[in-house]
């Protein structure tokens, strides 16, 4: 008796030490930074949602503080920030010197706290500042089903109507306004956007030589380079599906190019199944790629950073991957293939009427939503500076854009920034990723099933099946 | 000392104190996992009292079937392995290899010091295929297998057999220590009188040693059951509970659904299984040592 006793009170210790032991643990994938800034992002031709739902109206009240002068009034105010970035790295870079410069130019009296936060953790270290009544005046979050639970919560500041009480509404990129729109179904924004990113394939020009391949514009092109570049021996496609998401992506290129830009936001509003034919195919397609060796062996053991590495050195020659890449690309000891040697092309076309060439898949980066709570007019006043100036300071210092209009040249940037900059202004409309309308456990399954559905051990159909279960379980 | 230990007050006022702190760090939690089973989301957000529903969802939830399987595959793999192993490393230092075993003793120690985040690297580079060979893969190139050659942690198949092996390499001298200790106890007389009666080695250990060391063997397997029970490090080190979900844990799941999908009440139902599973398996593993 005394041995069972001692058994439960030993079980009951390790069961407790797994609850709480586990809470601060990290299960992020290997590429957890750069997952989180892209999964936050927006969609925009897949907001069908936002108008037959009508918008989602914000619980809490939305009644700003109206600016009592026409001068910042130099308040004083401490700031509470919290960050998923460091303040040497990032967005906490531009952060840091932005608040330095509002404190230095125009409101002396203006403080800040900025404490950083785990991009893993963030969601976890939200809930529980919501469920405190402590959200801090400024934190870093992410757009998408997240900002919603807390705009119906009447927890965040209306966006839009500060920057029209303070008259700064043409500060920002119209293209980002209507980004995050969207994607949080609002007629108003509730956060700020910290980025503005397009994704698509880069490639190694000089294996696509070596190879004799062009650029493909169709995806029937697309498969004649893959077949080409195999068949020349070079692996055609790096895939990180290590990361889930460098794989899912793929899937979601060629789903939305024969289904439109919406086809995700209808599965996951019920108006189609997962199971659909569409969804199969591209699923199948996937499939397919990796039997015929298109993405090497082992597919599931490489990791986005391995993958990027992989296109920089000549060993793939196609990678997909956003904008937020360049930063890579422009690294001289990463990139191999030099200054010009590595391009980029949108996702080749299947049918111009269902989703065209200058349709590319965009997003936002993470948001800045600010504490309902808190609001006061000194914080007013910041975001009016904040919205203000994030444009040209993220221009000078990263030669990165934001989702602010920015007044300095972009002269000094390199050819790849510059590459990215032209395509994000030539982009006409956006889709979104993959997982962008999944709420946490449909994209579990989603990511999971991936890499079984790479190596054969999970059928097309299965796997979009185990997709439209988890959403049937979840509603 | 005796009139003390009689005293029940005297026994209050020393164990009150320690039990009280037990209570608040242990056992309340516990009670606190039990109160939250029974309602949805987590706190602050969509907390609502559901009553048994968390409990209902659990034997329709299929990846949780999945999860229990991989952790019990996980656990008899491991468990057998690393006490395994340990046994027959401490037999092979006691007959084989005394004069280097304080070398070799430490060579098979020193894994179980090494940060599990490190081995978990040092593996993968090991299972490497894509971009170059790791070590095992261009070793089977080397001896001319190369239709061995996989992406070992890369494939459902392989993975969890994969993970096992780097389990049981790390722990495995850990047992070894243990059992080493156990049959310098052992008198060397009696295991000479057994050689003198002509037991060759396998009846040597199974009618001298394995009996004296049966105590040191079922304790070995407990500490074994309880690091596997737990399993979730090693495996986020190494695959992250990937491909798919063929190495993904109990305590892996029930930190998903608790963290990343804001159920914390299902989470916590896993969480009462996984307790109820401790206790089932040690109480399962005392029965042995009972018997006798």
């Amino acid at each position: 008796m005394k041995r069972k006793v001692l058994a439960g009170i030993l079980s009951a210790t390790m069961m407790t030490a797994l609850l709480t032991g586990c809470g601060n643990k990290q299960t992020s994938d290997a590429g957890g930074q750069t997952e989180a800034k892209t999964e936050s992002a927006v969609k925009t031709e897949s907001a069908a949602k936002t108008e037959s739902a009508g918008g989602t109206e914000a619980a809490g009240g939305t009644d700003s503080v109206k600016p009592s002068a026409a001068e910042d009034p130099k308040l004083t105010k401490n700031m509470k920030i919290l960050s998923i970035w460091a303040e040497d790295n990032d967005n906490g870079v531009l952060i840091k010197a932005l608040c330095e410069k509002y404190q230095k130019e125009v409101n002396p009296n203006f403080t800040w706290d900025y404490e950083v936060v785990s991009s893993d953790n963030l969601r976890q270290k939200v809930a529980t500042l919501v469920a405190s009544n402590d959200l801090p005046d400024m934190f870093v979050y992410e757009s998408g089903k997240p900002i919603v639970d807390l705009i119906e919560a009447g927890k965040l500041v209306n966006v839009s109507q500060v920057l029209k009480d303070f008259n700064c509404e043409d500060a920002l990129n119209p293209s980002a306004v209507s980004l995050l729109k969207s994607l949080s179904g609002t007629d108003d924004i509730y956060d700020l956007p910290l980025g503005m990113n397009v994704e698509g394939f880069w490639y190694n020009k000089a294996l696509f030589e070596q190879a004799g391949c062009q650029v493909p514009k169709t995806w029937d092109e697309f498969e004649a380079v893959l077949s080409k570049l195999k068949d020349a021996g070079i692996q055609p496609i790096a895939c990180g599906a290590a990361d889930k998401w460098g794989a899912t992506r793929l899937l979601n290129a060629y789903l939305v190019r024969i289904a439109g830009p919406d086809v995700m936001a209808k599965a996951d509003e019920g108006i189609s199944k997962y199971t659909d034919k569409d969804y199969v195919k591209a699923a199948q397609k996937m499939q397919d790629w990796a039997n015929a060796g298109y993405f090497g062996e082992g597919v599931n053991t490489v990791d986005m950073n391995t993958a990027g590495s992989m296109l920089m050195t000549g060993q793939a020659a196609i990678f997909y991957n956003g904008s937020w890449f360049t930063s890579n690309l422009n690294d001289a000891s990463q990139n191999l293939a030099g200054e010009d040697g590595i391009g980029f092309f949108n996702v080749p076309v299947v049918d111009p009427y269902v989703s065209d060439q200058n349709s590319y898949s965009m997003n936002c980066g993470n948001i800045l939503s600010f504490s309902q709570k808190n609001y006061d007019e000194a914080t007013g006043w910041f975001m009016k500076y904040f919205a203000e100036n994030m444009g040209d300071l993220a221009m000078e210092q990263q030669g990165s854009v934001k989702g602010y209009n920015y007044t300095v040249s972009a002269e000094g940037a390199s050819g790849y920034t510059k590459m990215v900059l032209d395509t994000i202004n030539n982009a006409e409309s956006a889709f979104t990723w993959f997982e962008a309308t999944m709420d946490n456990e449909v994209q579990n399954v989603a990511k999971d099933g991936i890499q079984t559905l790479l190596t054969g051990e999970l059928s097309a159909e299965d796997y979009m099946k185990s997709i439209q279960e988890a959403w049937d379980m979840s509603q | 000392m005796k009139k003390v230990l009689e005293n029940k007050t005297a026994i209050a006022i020393f164990v009150l104190p320690a039990l009280v702190i037990y209570s608040v760090i242990v056992i309340l939690p516990v009670i606190w996992s039990l109160y939250y089973s029974f309602y949805s989301g987590s706190p602050g957000l969509k907390w609502e009292f559901i009553g048994f529903d968390n409990f209902l969802r659990l034997f329709g939830d299929s990846n949780f079937k999945a999860s229990l399987a991989v952790n019990l595959k996980y656990i008899s793999i491991v468990m057998l392995g690393q006490v395994g192993m340990g046994l027959l490393l401490a037999l092979m230092f006691y007959f084989w290899l005394k004069r280097f075993k304080n070398v070799i003793r430490t060579l098979v120690f020193f894994p179980v010091v090494l940060p599990t985040v490190a081995v978990g690297q040092l593996f993968q580079k090991i299972y490497e295929i894509q971009p170059n060979y790791g070590l095992l893969n261009s070793l089977l190139n080397a001896l001319g297998l190369t239709g061995l050659i996989q992406p070992w942690i890369g494939q459902a198949s392989t993975a969890l057999g994969s993970l096992c092996v780097m389990d049981i390499w790390v722990a495995m001298g850990f047992y070894a220590v243990i059992f080493y200790g156990a049959l310098l106890d052992i008198p060397g007389d009696v295991i000479e009188a057994a050689k003198i009666d002509g037991a060759g080695g396998l009846q040597l250990f199974r009618y001298i040693l394995a009996p004296l060391l049966r105590a040191m063997i079922i304790t070995c397997l407990i500490f074994s059951f309880s690091g596997t029970v737990k399993m979730f490090e090693s495996a986020t080190a190494l695959t992250n509970g990937g491909p798919g979900a063929a190495t993904r844990s109990l305590s892996m799941y029930m930190y998903n659904v608790s963290f990343t999908y804001n159920k914390v009440g299902y989470g916590s139902v896993v969480a009462l299984f996984i307790f109820m599973l401790c206790v089932l398996g040690s109480s399962i593993i005392r029965k042995f040592d009972i018997k006798e």
